[in-house]
């Protein structure tokens, strides 16, 4: 019977990826993009992919790359897309002052 | 699909809102709003290989937790721990897509790219923090 083996796979997969950092990161690009399709497209494509990598190398795969440098990397991509998003809030934030003062100034005249 | 809706012109001085909505509705979007909002959205191809990248590279750091649940059910079935997994992956990707969604209607979204970056920010660094301590041990 392979039904409740898959079942259990899904369950326990699920549940220890809601609230992980993945997951997360998927909330912030979702959420700051008008694109979700392809957030979507783009997230499970690469779950997918790196669990293919998982069950194909199996422990393999962590002698071959170190993990500490694919969070490293990881680490490094976190921190220039918060980067970005904290620019383009800011860069957001002068266009609507200066989008204020040119109402006010119309205002004026 | 994914256009979002305009967000309610609030009244300026201060009346109730007027039925009148054709004329209160979509007023005309500055330069600024428009640039921004194109920004924001990028092409397909851009916000697919961001996602991708990210994802796949925080994930896979990640994987020993997975590929150890995959060796363990090696001696049964392991197409189908694969199949379970790749299905619980999809469906918790949908669940952070669904729940960004949720948040860029609620907040507004200046708001969103702040928190979002803070966030992003504290993630990153907590994550190097992390193999950086692994990688030298600090005796």
């Amino acid at each position: 019977m392979q039904l409740p083996l898959l079942a259990s796979t899904f369950v326990t997969v699920f549940l220890a990826e809601l609230g992980d950092k993945t997951q997360l990161a998927i909330v912030t690009i979702s959420g700051t993009s008008s694109r979700s399709g392809a957030v979507f497209a783009g997230s499970a494509a690469a779950l997918v992919l790196a669990s293919l990598l998982g069950a194909g190398a199996g422990g393999s795969l962590a002698s071959v790359i170190p993990p500490d440098a694919l969070q490293l990397a990881a680490s490094v991509g976190f921190l220039v897309i918060g980067g970005r998003l904290l620019l383009l809030a800011g860069r957001n934030q002068d266009a609507e002052e200066s989008a204020e003062q040119n109402a006010e100034q119309n205002g004026d005249v | 699909m994914s256009e979002l809706p305009p967000p309610a012109p609030e009244p300026a001085n201060g009346q109730p809102p007027a039925d009148d909505r054709a004329s209160t509705e979509a007023p005309a979007p500055s330069p600024q709003t428009t640039a921004g909002a194109t920004d924001r959205a990028g092409s397909f191809g851009a916000v697919f290989l961001t996602t991708f990248t990210t994802v796949f590279l925080a994930e896979l750091g990640d994987k020993t937790q997975l590929a150890a649940l995959l060796l363990s059910a090696e001696s049964g079935r392991p197409v189908i721990v694969f199949i379970g997994a790749s299905l619980a992956l999809i469906s918790s990707s949908l669940v952070g897509v669904v729940l960004g969604r949720w948040l860029s209607r609620v907040l507004p979204p200046q708001q969103l790219e702040r928190l979002a970056g803070i966030l992003m920010i504290g993630l990153g660094l907590w994550l190097g923090r992390q193999a950086a301590m692994t990688m030298l041990p600090l005796a």
